[in-house]
């Protein structure tokens, strides 16, 4: 299948500074980046190069302090907070770098969040994704569980679940295998790659670990907020 | 289950020292409250029924010379400004839309004499008895002696004066005429007297009356009997009745059987013509000018001593309201708002010098105390609230900071501001519903109970905050309506700032915290 040349995310001479005291700590220097749809990048770099960070502004939690960022043809910088509250909930899937469930509902109802937020679906066809996107994560078996009684690494699952169930154009994970065993993120690995060649959906994950990074397609080095390569 | 409500529902139970601790204040807000507006509406009740049902009527006409509102407080010591031309604008009263019944009255505080010469004062309230018996039915107790017949000249004196006069001033005690001394109505020092053998028991009081030309008149009204207020006796009790024409020649008026000997007898009976029209009363002004007019001439007190005692068969209504009040107390018919019969009533009878004034002016101090212990209760209900805001509001706040990460995780996976807006507020709406539901219940019982043991005091104070003599808190619907709304209040005020806390958690927040 043809991939669109079209660059789903383009980033030119994104900078963000943190005021630090009376110092001014700049996270990135100009970032020039472009992804298109399907793929399945990774973003290698040190502790502190600024991977978080530019993870944060590619998926709209965070702003940058200059430059433009334009996600599948919409500048985003100039958007108000209902506009990229919707942009994250219908574009965007995100896998944070420590595991946030909603602690109060359980395994099924946490995947079932994003879906029922759209209120587009019924109530029928958001129960069978997410049962389909457990099963996919090997969770079936705990779907009646609450995050407290879950393991570090199938409540990692449960957000790559949440993050995949909307079927978003873009998923982004920071760090997603730092807190799992090698087999563990080995599987999520499969997982995401799996989910890239089926269904084209566009994966950018952060990683300092090696391992992780036979399994990109595309790896951008980023060093002291400058990519590298 | 919509999501919001099952996360709402749920967060109550995964937090919930805290929404006990929410729960626990609207409860005790909710209930006192509710019991606070019990009393209050009982109290508004009571005082009704005792006081404007009882003795003031919702509104008195009052001389427009009168200067001191307060009429009914024994303090103002001199009587009210007299009143001559009622039977001008009696028609008004009797044929007004808002007026259900009145009934003409004059007060004052003659002297009380005791046998050796020493004066103290008495509260004397001049009426006809059977017109103030329609207006007040049943609202006094005959304890002694019995009720006047009708048109019958007397005194029926409270038994709080006769207590306080014997223990002040009168060295006897005094019983209706013609009836037994009944020892159980004894007060403690008069029984003292009485296992003495030293009680001196007299069937005639005298009262000395001043007017303005100084000259006193002594009367002795036979006692007809001795009567209680049902409630706040102190506070009304010390208001002797007396039959209208004793009272004017007690303070030197014109009574109505002088006006009746002076009047020819074409006027006369023009006088005693029920239909009168009010052209007909403003064409013979003149005439009534010289009936009424006072205590200016006293060649009359001849005449006197030979119509009073034929008063008692010839006189009737119209002629009695042919000397002098000085005030009409009157009662509005139900319904009609208090503030408004004022300023109608005083435009309708403007032209005749009078004005009106409601039930709480006349009374002065005492109707302020009832207001006091009643703003008292509701600043103290007020400051309920307040406490409630304000530990609510921190308790939520601190609840909104502590899921900074669970609700900035919402918000990055897509949970707009207004999700965690509704989602705050549910959990603070099913807690007030609940809990604060639960406070108004209990309240609501516990005004029944209390109610239902009606409890009754003869603390003097404690009965105007019961509103009489007994306690009978009481909630309308419109009091329970009040209650919820409070409530609502409440709920959503200790609510606005927690929200506006937890709309401002951003995804970055929640990542921060990590
Ligand atoms: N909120 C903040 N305030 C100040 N400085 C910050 C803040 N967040 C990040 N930084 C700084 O920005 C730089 C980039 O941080 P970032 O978290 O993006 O690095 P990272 O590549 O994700 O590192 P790691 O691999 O350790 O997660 C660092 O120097 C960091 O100290
Ligand atoms: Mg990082």
């Amino acid at each position: 299948m043809a991939i669109s040349t079209t660059p789903l995310i383009h980033l030119s001479s994104v900078t963000k500074e943190y005021p630090l005291g009376n110092t001014t700590v700049h996270a990135l220097r100009g970032v020039d980046l472009t992804v298109s749809k399907g793929d399945f990048m990774s973003i290698v770099g040190p502790s502190g190069s600024g991977k978080t960070t530019l993870l944060n502004i590619i998926g709209c939690i965070d702003q940058a302090t200059s430059g433009s960022v334009v996600i599948d043809g919409q500048e985003i910088t100039t958007m108000n907070d209902k506009q990229i509250t919707d942009l994250r909930l219908y574009k965007i899937g995100f896998i944070f770098q420590t595991f946030n469930l909603i602690p109060v509902l359980n395994v099924i109802e946490n995947v079932e969040f994003p879906l029922l937020l759209m209120k587009t679906f019924s109530k029928t066809e958001v129960r069978s994704r997410a049962e389909r996107l457990i099963e996919a994560v090997g969770l079936s078996e705990h779907s009646q569980h609450r995050p407290a009684e879950l393991s570090g690494g199938q409540r990692q699952r449960v957000a790559i679940a949440r993050a995949l169930v909307t079927q978003p154009a873009i998923i982004l994970a920071d760090e997603p295998t730092a807190n799992l065993d090698s087999e563990t993120g080995n599987q999520i690995l499969e997982l995401m790659r799996d989910l890239n060649q089926k269904e084209h959906t566009t994966f950018i994950f952060s990683t300092h670990d090696h391992n992780v990074l036979a399994y990109a397609k595309k790896i951008v080095k980023i060093k002291d907020g400058l990519i590298t390569e | 289950m919509p999501l919001i409500f099952t996360i709402a529902w749920r967060n109550i139970f995964r937090h919930r020292g805290k929404s006990l601790v929410i729960g626990v204040i609207l409860f005790l807000g909710a209930f006192l409250m509710t019991v606070g507006s019990g009393i209050i509406t009982g109290l508004d009740r009571g005082l009704k029924d005792n006081i404007v049902n009882s003795f003031t009527g919702d509104l008195l006409v009052i001389s427009s010379k009168q200067i001191n509102n307060a009429v009914l407080t024994p303090m103002s010591g001199a009587a009210s400004e007299p009143i001559n031309n009622f039977i001008q604008f009696r028609s008004v009263l009797k044929q007004h839309k808002m007026i259900d019944h009145y009934v003409p009255a004059a007060q004052g505080t003659p002297m009380v004499m005791s046998d050796e010469g020493d004066p103290d004062f008495n509260f004397i309230i001049g009426v006809d008895f059977k017109q103030y018996r329609t207006m007040f039915p049943d609202k006094f107790r005959v304890l002694e002696g019995r009720q006047p017949k009708d048109g019958e000249r007397g005194l029926l004196l409270t038994e709080f004066n006769r207590r306080t006069n014997y223990e002040y001033l009168l060295n006897y005690w005094v019983i209706p005429e013609g009836a037994k001394l009944v020892t159980a109505n004894l007060s403690k020092e008069a029984l003292t007297a009485y296992t003495k053998g030293t009680l001196r028991v007299k069937e005639k009081m005298v009262f000395m009356g001043m007017n303005d030309k100084t000259s006193a008149m002594d009367i002795m009204p036979p006692v007809l009997g001795i009567i209680k207020f049902k409630a706040l006796d102190t506070f009304i009790g010390i208001s002797n009745l007396v039959d209208i024409e004793t009272y004017r020649e007690c303070f030197g008026y014109t009574t109505a059987a002088e006006s009746h000997v002076t009047l020819n007898k074409e006027q006369a009976s023009l006088l005693t013509n029920a239909d009168l029209s009010d052209d007909d009363l403003f064409s013979n002004e003149t005439m009534f000018g010289s009936a009424g007019s006072s205590a200016s001439d006293y060649s009359i007190h001849s005449v006197k001593q030979e119509t009073a005692r034929t008063l008692v068969v010839t006189e009737n209504h119209l002629d009695v309201d042919a000397g002098m009040y000085n005030m009409i107390f009157i009662k509005l018919k139900s319904g009609v708002p208090l503030l408004k019969a004022v300023n109608v009533l005083n435009q309708d009878l403007k032209p005749y010098g009078v004005r009106v004034i409601t039930w709480r002016q006349a009374l002065g101090e005492i109707a302020e105390l009832a207001t006091i212990i009643k703003a008292s209760l509701f600043i103290f209900v007020m400051f309920i609230f307040f406490v409630a805001i304000i530990i609510i509001m921190n308790t939520l706040s601190m609840a909104a900071l502590e899921r900074v990460s669970e609700i900035g995780m919402m918000r990055a996976v897509g949970a707009r501001k207004g999700f965690i807006s509704k989602m705050f507020f549910s959990e603070t709406a099913f807690l007030s519903f609940f809990f604060g539901g639960l406070g108004i219940l209990v309240g609501l019982i516990t005004i029944t109970i209390l109610s239902w043991i009606g409890l009754s005091t003869d603390n003097d104070m404690l009965q105007l905050l019961y509103g009489g003599a007994r306690f009978h808190p009481f909630l309308t619907m419109g009091d329970i309506v009040a209650c919820l709304i409070q409530l609502s209040i409440v709920t959503v005020i200790s609510t606005l700032y927690p929200m506006r806390v937890a709309r401002q958690i951003t995804p970055l927040h929640a990542i921060a915290k990590d």
